[in-house]
């Protein structure tokens, strides 16, 4: 790792005195002259038909400047992988919450008022909340009765099923007989595992201000991740080109974790502004963030697996039901996602998976960190646990006996490079048994009991994937660098800075970075999935090298040299074999000045070139799968393609106690390992860990978005509790490490590592529960009534 | 209908003209421009509102703005001597404690009233004393090094200043 000068040291970002200070601009700090306040009025009924809404009285109240309903929006169908989206639907209602009108307005005072003038007439229809029974052949409610008609998206298109009308994707990967392979084993394991809703919880919520220029273009500035995407999305929304629509990001976002990657309030916003022609702000409410911001999805997931006696697995064979809510959103693309996940750690030779993304009547789901990887890993790595026990080995050894290696090819047909799951596991179980974990009940009162348990969890990024950097040198020396990844915390200008750091061989302070604006910064698929460090980055790193041989060209006609003998560092460029040779890159610029004062200038440009600019775009290449097994043959992947881009890796240990009389779960030492590759910035990465891991602990122990009948009951911190400080070991109880395996393909070796730390961390702490007390939990959270009813059933409270 | 109301704020006096129902926090962000502190759910659960009044902290979401009158009020940008940062300051950035920043000014102003109350805080009072203020981000951990680290550095800088004096 000290091979680097900048990449992989713990760099401040040069911006932090802004950030302690109180000077960031966050969108919800951001106005604009004229601006009105829009709201947006919501559905109380989970299926239901529109059948009048009277806005006059709204219409007329003073201050109110618009009122829009379904018929004022756009007709033609938009969404994800599913085009089955309206901005306002005009007709059906399929959620608690979905919008029905909206108002703008010069307060947003009025703004709420008018809403109340607002009288729609609905008639109730049947809905269907169960998850397994809106998959049924028979569903108590069909949502999209105009499904089979929606367009689909054309690359890894959604496989609907006839007969299962609310299916939105049935995703397959098969290889090998698992009939034969269970035939073969010793030992036969079959369970079902379960996932809540919980929210993302970000501190700020979604916020937007939408304007339409007077040429025209629909302008969107928000709190905004993924901003092509967005772009793409609003453009197919509002029926413009790509030239009508620019989407800028708010530079400062108080959080994401996937949430702030699908729309809601920039498209109603937007038919405001363009029946306003005022630029209009709309900002969700802490109440709305649980109501219409999305939360993660709830997913049923069966798996059997068949092993032998010595801890080999033969057979697996998993089903996994995931809740899309009423629109597909997220929850189709779960459905293929997830397969990454169930497939990225352990060599299975009978390997059968089928996922079904499902509509319900709640509301639409969206990404969380951890995507795809989070439920199928819950439910693996506690059945790793289960089959440890049965066959009386030790987890952390069946574990190793099945990891997949470098060089074999996993279950969808890729060759697997760069997997560090060994490394990271044994680091965890090397200071889990070095710090005593779960070792003495000594210490322990009353009615505590002590345990461990440990689980390994991977995050993969897909693909394909593509990133473009666009890098400038500047006649001081300093670097531009232009990208389109987001930055809402976890670093990435930091990153994005290292790697130009590194590559012209200057300090972080002399890199700026421009980013989040359409009409600016290139394209990228932005961080998600994991993957902003490794896309991005390798777009600016190959971006940095477009511009020094720019640099190099115009250098070597004044050091008369050949190009490729030229280096740079330290604002200067200089001939590799006698560095003494060598000129300042200011002095490659031609200064014009229209003033006496030397040095003085207006200008600044290089004769025959003008600016030294290099661009460059780095692809994640991909040809989609065989749609009946999900694999790609073995001669598509020995050219280097994958369906996923990267695998990272974490594990994570854990010591709990659980109380026999009130079913407490709480964490008293954690112990974390993530293999993301080279570590750019090894203190922004232990910052994801510990960050990752609480989130985490949350969704295990406690949080949960309860919803009765499609209505979401506790859409607010004093009901649904997110971790505070007095939830979290610190200091010598909490240990983060980093066991890197560098990747071929990725910048400096860096793979990513913001989401693989939410998914070891429910499977340990059940492994641990399990351990302290005997009862194995099944269904996250894991509250203290479900802790007690299984301590109760199995007679042990 | 509209008051007028005098405030102090970071040393500073200012007139406003506003509803007497209007929250401190909007008063300091809508009307004084100080967009420092931040508003995150309204009901006084997740403390990225706190500011100082006569040094205690308390949400400003949850406090009226007359409720203000004639107060002390300290936000986060009165908390650095003019470009000199607070120790709790460059202990944030020295120990990467925050993320997205968006309860770091909450966070800092939390400690600090904290730190001032009880220079001696053990590691179990400053979690405690912090339990109020949700991050979502950085998983506590950096932030309770911060404070930690601060602390030090806040007696050492009472020493140097009781001994120069």
């Amino acid at each position: 790792m000290g091979k680097y000068s900048v990449v992989g040291k713990s760099v401040p970002s040069v911006g932090s005195p802004a950030m302690v200070t109180g000077k960031i601009r966050y969108m919800t700090d951001l106005k604009q002259a004229n601006m009105l306040y829009g709201k947006i009025l919501k559905s109380p009924y989970a299926h239901a038909k529109i059948i009048s809404i009277d806005t006059s009285k709204a219409e007329i109240l003073p201050g109110v400047r618009a009122v829009v309903t379904g018929k004022d929006a756009p007709t033609e169908r938009f969404g994800i992988y599913i085009s089955d989206q309206l901005i306002i639907e005009p007709e059906i209602i399929r959620f608690i919450g979905q919008p029905v009108a909206a108002v703008a307005a010069d307060t947003l005072d009025i703004a709420q008022e008018a809403l109340k003038l607002i009288h729609v007439q609905y008639e109730e229809m049947p809905a269907v909340f169960d998850l397994e029974e809106a998959w049924s052949t028979n569903p108590p409610a069909v949502i999209h009765p105009d499904l089979p008609q929606y367009k689909l998206a054309p690359l890894n298109a959604p496989v609907l099923e006839p007969d299962r009308p609310n299916v939105t994707n049935h995703y397959r990967v098969y290889e090998g007989d698992v009939e034969e392979g269970f035939r073969q084993a010793d030992l036969i394991i079959e369970n079902k595992f379960s996932t809540a809703r919980i929210q993302h919880c970000c501190l700020e919520p979604n916020i937007c201000i939408a304007s339409v220029d007077p040429d025209d273009v629909l302008t969107i500035q928000g709190t905004r991740q993924g901003l092509y995407g967005t772009k793409d999305l609003i453009g197919r929304a509002f029926g413009l080109p790509p030239s009508k629509v620019r989407i800028i990001t708010s530079h400062y976002i108080g959080g994401s974790f996937g949430s702030k990657f699908m729309p809601g309030v920039d498209e109603i916003a937007g038919l405001l502004a363009y029946n306003t022609r005022r630029p209009v702000r709309i900002a969700y409410t802490r109440e709305e963030e649980f109501t219409n911001g999305g939360t993660r999805i709830p997913a049923i997931t069966y798996i059997k697996d068949g092993v032998k006696k010595d801890g080999t697995l033969v057979a697996r064979e998993m089903k996994v039901i995931v809740n899309s809510g009423a629109y597909a959103w997220r929850g189709a693309v779960l459905a293929r996602n997830s397969s990454f996940g169930a497939v990225g750690t352990y060599r299975v030779p009978n390997f059968k998976y089928d996922a079904y993304g499902v509509y319900t009547n709640e509301e639409p789901v969206i990404a969380f960190r951890g995507f795809g990887s989070e439920q199928p890993t819950w439910a693996i790595e506690s059945q790793m646990d289960m089959i440890a026990e049965k066959l009386g080995l030790d987890p952390l050894e069946v574990r190793k006996k099945n990891f997949l290696k470098e060089g074999d090819v996993n279950n969808t047909g890729e060759i697997v490079h760069s997997i560090g799951a060994r490394q990271c596991l044994e680091k965890v179980a090397e200071c889990m048994k070095e710090d005593g974990y779960g070792k003495t009940q000594k210490e322990v009162n009353g009615p505590w009991k002590k345990g461990a348990g440990l689980a390994i969890g991977n995050k993969f990024s897909v693909a394909p994937a593509a990133a473009v950097g666009s890098v400038k040198v500047n006649a001081d020396g300093t670097i531009e660098v232009r990208h389109s990844a987001d930055n809402f915390g976890q670093g990435t200008n930091n990153v994005m800075g290292q790697i130009a750091a590194e590559e012209f061989g200057i300090s972080l302070d002399r890199v700026k970075i421009i980013w989040g604006d359409t009409s600016i910064t290139p394209y990228s698929q932005g961080t998600l999935s994991q993957g902003g460090t490794y896309h991005t980055g390798n777009g600016v790193r190959l971006a940095c090298q477009d511009a020094k041989r720019k640099l190099f060209e115009v250098a070597a006609k004044k050091l008369n040299v050949p190009p490729e003998e030229l280096t740079t560092s330290e604002g200067k460029v200089y001939v590799k074999a006698r560095p003494s040779e060598s000129i300042e890159i200011g002095e490659l610029f031609t200064m014009i000045s229209f003033y006496a004062k030397p040095g003085a200038t207006i200008g600044t440009f290089v004769e025959n070139v003008g600016e030294i600019i290099g661009s460059a775009v780095w692809i994640q290449k991909y040809v989609p799968p065989d749609t009946e097994t999900g694999r790609i043959p073995l001669d598509v992947a020995k050219q280097g393609i994958r369906l996923a881009s990267f695998f990272g890796y974490e594990a994570c240990g854990v010591e709990v106690l659980v109380n026999l009389e009130t079913g407490e779960v709480k964490v008293t030492k954690v112990v974390l390992a993530e293999d993301m590759g080279q570590p750019i910035n090894p203190k922004l990465c232990e910052g994801q860990m510990e960050g990752g891991f609480v989130q985490a602990l949350g969704s295990t122990l406690r949080e949960e978005v309860i919803i009765d009948k499609g209505k979401v009951l506790n859409p607010n911190w004093r009901d649904y509790k997110v971790p505070t400080t007095l939830d979290v070991p610190c200091g010598e109880n909490f240990k983060s490490f980093i066991t890197p395996v560098p990747h071929k393909d990725g910048p400096f070796g860096a793979k990513g590592m913001g989401e693989v730390v939410m998914t070891p961390v429910a499977p340990a702490i059940a492994n641990a529960v399990y351990n302290a007390v005997g009862v194995r939990m099944k269904h996250i959270p894991m509250t203290s009534e479900r802790v007690l009813k299984a301590l109760e059933e199995a007679g042990k409270a | 209908m509209e008051q007028p109301l005098k405030l102090k704020v970071n040393g500073q006096f200012y007139e406003v003209f506003e509803k007497p129902w209007r929250t401190l926090a909007d008063v300091l962000r809508d009307n004084l421009g100080l967009t420092g502190l931040k508003e995150s759910c309204d009901t006084g659960n997740c403390g990225a509102c706190t500011v100082l009044l006569d040094g205690k902290p308390v949400k400003s979401c949850m406090v009226l703005a007359p409720q203000a009158k004639g107060k002390e009020i300290i936000t986060i940008e009165g908390l650095a001597d003019q470009d000199r940062l607070h120790p709790l300051q460059e202990a944030f950035i020295e120990h990467f404690a925050f993320q997205c920043g968006y309860c770091t000014s909450g966070m800092i102003l939390a400690a600090k009233a904290l730190l001032d109350e009880n220079p001696d805080s053990s590691e179990d009072e400053i979690r405690e004393g912090l339990s109020g203020n949700l991050c979502r981000c950085t998983g506590y951990v950096k932030i309770v090094e911060a404070v930690m680290a601060a602390k030090e550095k806040m007696k050492q800088m009472k020493v140097a200043k009781n001994n120069s004096s």
